[in-house]
């Protein structure tokens, strides 16, 4: 029986350890881009994606793990993006979506 | 001689504060914009979370009014004011000795936030279109058919940067949860999903309401904003949104799709604060002079505010507030 | 006649540092263009490219015509300093003939001919000539010096915060014509001669100073002329100044055809070079006028690139509107040089990326006319459901590519850097449009237009802004929209006018259905919406001031609705204003009977 693909992808099924991630990079990346912190979660984002139409890229998800310290995939996940925008034209807290993306790839290039 | 307090607006509000003046001794006069009074509850149905008939409250309040003799002026539209002076669209000037403004709020305008095709798709209906609805006592798809599934979406102009409101507008998740039920009620065939950011159940009984909608009423909630609406062959609505739950893309066609559209501070504000040299806050709402001691007063003496032209509030507390900013303007007089 | 004295040296050593540095420089980059390029020379020497290119330099190195255009007063001011100066040399060396015939004469004997002269019999036309020319160099410093102060009156709110180099070198330069003033004055107070300017100055010191004074302050004047010159010399192929021996070979390898591409070349170098620092794009960039940032615009960014000191915050802060580009004197392609600036900070050659894509078609619908609404275009269904009633209307059958959602077009890829990238989602979108064999392909968005006129391989499918369709629709009487009396304003996109310049059709479609109210700045001179996609840097709050500044001026034409042509724009102004923001489409589809 093939496996069910649930979509989680980019972490491993296990618990979020905080007190074992190193959140360096996840502070480098909220310092400069503050605004990230303000995220509610509603999806919006991830619901318009035109990448996340075709793929399993969900841009929420990938960047509220990097937030919590899990860098695993992050990258190559965020290289799924296209880069068009319409997740910044519906982010209800006006969030800079693209800069999150192109600031995550250029952090976490190497993971 | 009795001091004359003139009441701007003659909604909940402005009724509740005429009625408290009259009965400190006070000669209050309601000035009201349309033709007659109530405001915004004229097109409600039924209120949360009580689904006590819009229609009683209002017939009481305007009883009471009329009992006590309280001096109406409908279809006059105030221009300008000051704490001594009202003036209004035809030119007339009221004179006071103290001001209470209760204008209300406007409602968001839902054809803003195009992606969700209000004005464009047949069967995109706001919460106030499904008040009317109910109260002319036909809810249907624009067919006329029964609609079999019905999404609700929370925070339509509300909590939403991209249409200038940040504000949260409290009422509207009630609300959502109250429409569903009566949607349950009125097609009990038919599925009912309600898609919000955050549930706010701030009020007695709220919470027991939402749990009432999930229970009895099997009403679906899923925690995600819908992003586009779009129709389908067939006449429905296909909506998209993020099941963030289980954090995937969630499609569904609905056969109507019910925007929870929020309250936005009043357009008359802008202009009625600046020639009344009064303070707003950053969402246009007026700015009580402080939110605990002063909720009641404006920044300028002998100038109060009762109601929602301060903040989102239901009706109760817009009924308690009123009190509250007739003795506050009471106690000012007799300073 | 001897040609040498001591205080001679700082102007040879200056003069022969800055004449080697510019053989390097100039050499290094014709030697490293790509092959292409130089080809492209080769052949166009010998063509009508050259002759126009010489007139080019005489009218903008010379003349500076662009900056007249720009404000007259300013333009004054870089043509007395340039062309004065230039015509100070050239009659310089006309008068050294005069006086001793062919013969040959060292640099610095043209130079200070006047230190070197006072044996000879004067000429006094040739020395009216010289002081007159004087006059109108000293005149553009004076003017100079006051742009320090107050840069308004010349048409300049901010001008150029600058580098220690091209302090020094500012310096130099001012202080050049002065001292030549008092040098040949003092020469003339001693040994006769000159006319109104330094023969009146000479004059009046004979009259005041002392014979030993005189000579002493010769000697001074004539060394601080000759090392004012040395040091501007030595500074100048480092600094600003630079721009003066780079346009002339950028004028000509323009007329070749070389241009920069989306990548970096050594004729950017000719680009970044040949910017004068002058500063005209800084007001033009609303970035400074209404977000108040000003170490962003292009004058610093080439600066910052040529120095390599550029850094991505710098690089991903323009919106790309092209305003400053539209005024810049020098022509430099500003947004092509940021762009390939971004690819090389950004662009990572992936060869599996956007594997995903392949195969993709979620199009619906046939027919020879393809409609690719473009990503934001699906968050304005107002503007889809306008453009299906259109077709309809005009009985145009059509073919929908990305109606169900589809892939980005690139550009916004492009934008960012990542331009290798950005290539492989065109051609996934190139293979899917020949798959279904269109052979005219309308967008409603100018971001996707601009990248399928100039970035995709589409020969035999003709692309068309929604605009240029319905004009060509409503002339060839398939689509009679009705006039009405409402009152239109139109925002032209950036990418739409000053990027693929259409300004007509818009405004000819808007005319036909009601009136059309222009606002202050319009066309070539139009404002951004602020939510370009081209700057990731910049947040919403910024982006939001930037819409209501635009959205009040929009406002202040009179006109009821604002009709742009663009979905990123349309969601931009809306969130300005209380009018209504309406695409062009839908105002047609609303006139239709």
């Amino acid at each position: 029986m093939a496996t069910i693909n649930f979509g989680y992808t980019i972490s491993k099924p296990r618990a979020i350890d905080i007190d074992r991630n190193n959140l360096r990079k996840s502070d480098e990346i909220l310092r400069e881009m503050p605004e990230l912190q303000s995220c509610i979660g509603c999806g919006s984002c991830t619901a318009v994606c035109t990448a996340g139409n075709l793929t399993q890229f969900n841009f929420r998800r990938v960047h509220t793990l990097v937030r919590r310290g899990e860098y695993q995939g992050a990258y190559e996940e965020m290289n799924k993006c296209m880069l068009c925008g319409k997740c910044r034209l519906v982010c209800p807290r006006g969030i800079n979506t693209r800069g999150v993306v192109l600031l995550i790839k250029r952090k976490l290039g190497d993971f | 001689m009795k001091k004359r307090i003139v009441v701007i607006g003659g909604g909940p509000a402005g009724m509740q504060t005429a009625l408290r003046l009259k009965a400190r001794g006070m000669e209050p006069l309601i000035v009201e914009k349309e033709a007659e009074t109530g405001g915004k509850l004229r097109g409600w149905h039924v209120l949360f979370p009580t689904f006590t008939p819009a229609g009683e409250v209002l017939a009481e309040l305007r009883h009471r009014v009329r009992e006590a003799g309280i001096e109406t002026m409908t279809s006059a539209e105030v221009v300008s004011f000051t704490q001594h002076e009202v003036a209004l669209a035809d030119g007339r000037r009221l004179t006071a000795d103290a001001v209470v403004l209760a204008t209300g709020f406007t409602l968001f305008d839902a054809r803003i936030k195009e992606e969700y095709g209000y004005g464009i798709y047949d069967n995109v209906v706001t919460s106030a279109d499904i008040e009317r609805m109910l109260d002319e006592g036909r809810v249907a798809k624009a067919d006329g058919s029964r609609p079999k599934r019905i999404a609700f979406l929370h925070c339509v102009g509300s909590r939403d940067e991209k249409v200038c409101q940040q504000h949260c507008s409290r009422v509207c998740c009630i609300t959502g949860v109250k429409q569903a039920i009566e949607m349950k009620r009125l097609f009990p065939e038919a599925d009912v999903f309600n898609f919000y950011m955050d549930i706010r159940m701030f009020g007695p009984g709220y919470e027991e309401l939402y749990r009432e909608a999930q229970q009895r009423y099997n009403i679906h909630f899923v925690r995600g904003r819908i992003s586009e609406a779009s129709p389908t062959i067939d006449g429905g609505i296909q909506i998209k949104a993020e099941d963030t739950l289980t954090g995937r893309p969630l499609r569904m066609s609905v056969d109507l799709l019910v925007l929870l559209v929020g309250m936005r501070a009043n357009d008359d504000n802008a202009a009625l604060a600046a020639a009344a040299g009064l303070e707003r806050a950053p969402s246009g709402f007026m700015a009580p002079r402080d939110p605990f001691l002063g909720n009641v007063r404006s920044n300028v003496g002998g100038i109060f505010y009762a109601g929602t032209v301060s903040a989102p509030k239901n009706i109760g507390e817009t009924l308690n507030e009123a009190a509250a900013a007739a003795d506050a303007a009471v106690d000012y007089l007799n300073a | 006649m001897n040609f040498y004295a001591p205080f001679c040296l700082p102007f040879i050593l200056g003069a022969a540092a800055m004449f080697l540095t510019l053989l390097w420089k100039w050499g290094r980059w014709l030697y490293l263009l790509p092959h292409a390029d130089k080809l492209r020379i080769l052949r166009g020497l010998p063509t009508r490219a050259t002759l126009d290119a010489v007139g080019e330099v005489i009218s903008e190195s010379l003349l500076h015509r662009r900056i007249f255009r720009i404000n007259p007063l300013l333009g004054y001011m870089h043509m007395s300093l340039a062309f004065g100066w230039f015509l100070l040399i050239a009659v310089g060396w006309i008068e050294t003939i005069a006086y001793l015939g062919f013969r040959y004469v060292p640099l610095q004997g043209h130079v200070f001919f006047k230190y070197f002269a006072t044996n000879l019999p004067h000429k006094p036309a040739f020395e009216l000539t010289m002081d007159l020319l004087l006059l109108f160099v000293l005149s553009g410093v004076a003017l100079a010096w006051g742009k320090r102060l107050r840069s308004r009156a010349m048409g300049m709110r901010r001008t150029t915060k600058h580098v220690p180099g091209d302090r020094i070198a500012l310096t130099a330069l001012w202080f050049i014509f002065p001292a030549r003033l008092i040098a040949e004055s003092t020469t003339c107070a001693l040994y006769g001669g000159g006319s109104f300017l330094t023969g009146s100055l000479g004059g009046w010191m004979a009259a005041h100073l002392g014979t030993m004074t005189l000579v002493g302050l010769e000697t001074a004047a004539w060394w601080f002329y000759s090392s004012c010159l040395g040091i501007f010399f030595v500074a100048l192929p480092f600094s600003r100044y630079m721009h003066i021996f780079t346009e002339i070979p950028l004028i000509f390898l323009r007329r070749y055809k070389l241009r920069s591409g989306e990548k970096e070349s050594s004729f950017d170098r000719f680009q970044t070079e040949a910017c004068s620092r002058c500063g005209i794009c800084i007001d033009p960039c609303q970035l400074q006028s209404v977000l108040d940032i000003r170490d962003v615009q292009s004058v610093y960014f080439l600066r910052d690139r040529r120095y390599g000191s550029l850094r991505l915050q710098t690089a991903d802060n323009c919106l790309m509107c092209g305003r400053c580009a539209e005024r810049c004197p020098v022509d430099i392609d500003l947004n092509t040089l940021r762009l390939n600036a971004r690819d090389t900070m950004r662009n990572v050659p992936d060869e599996k990326r956007y594997d995903y894509l392949k195969g993709l078609d979620r199009s619906s619908g046939s027919g020879k006319t393809g409609y690719f609404a473009g990503c934001m275009t699906l968050l304005t269904p107002r503007t889809m459901q306008a453009m299906a009633r259109i077709f309809d209307a005009a009985g145009e059958e059509v073919w929908w590519a990305d109606r169900d959602g589809g892939v980005c077009c690139g550009r916004p890829l492009k934008l960012a850097g990542e331009t290798d990238s950005a290539h492989r989602m065109m051609r996934c979108n190139t293979e899917l449009f020949r798959k279904h064999g269109i052979a005219t392909l309308v967008t409603s968005c100018p971001i996707c237009l601009k990248v399928f006129r100039e970035d995709y391989a589409l020969e035999g499918i003709e692309v068309l802004h929604h605009s240029e369709y319905i004009l060509r629709l409503m002339r060839a009487g398939r689509l009679a929209p009705n006039r009405g009396t409402a009152r239109f304003t139109y925002h032209d996109p950036c990418e739409l006018g000053r990027g693929s310049g259409i300004y007509d059709e818009p405004r000819a479609v808007i005319e036909a259905i009601g009136e059309l109210l222009e606002p202050a700045h319009t066309r070539e001179d139009a404002l951004c919406c602020g939510s370009s996609v081209a700057n990731v840097a910049i947040d919403d709050g910024q982006q939001l001031r930037i819409a209501r500044s635009v959205t009040a001026e929009l406002e202040r034409s009179g006109a009821e609705v604002i009709v742009t042509a663009c979905p990123l724009c349309k969601k931009a102004l809306g969130r300005g204003t209380r009018r209504e923001v309406r695409d062009l489409a839908e105002i047609v589809s609303e006139a239709l009977p």
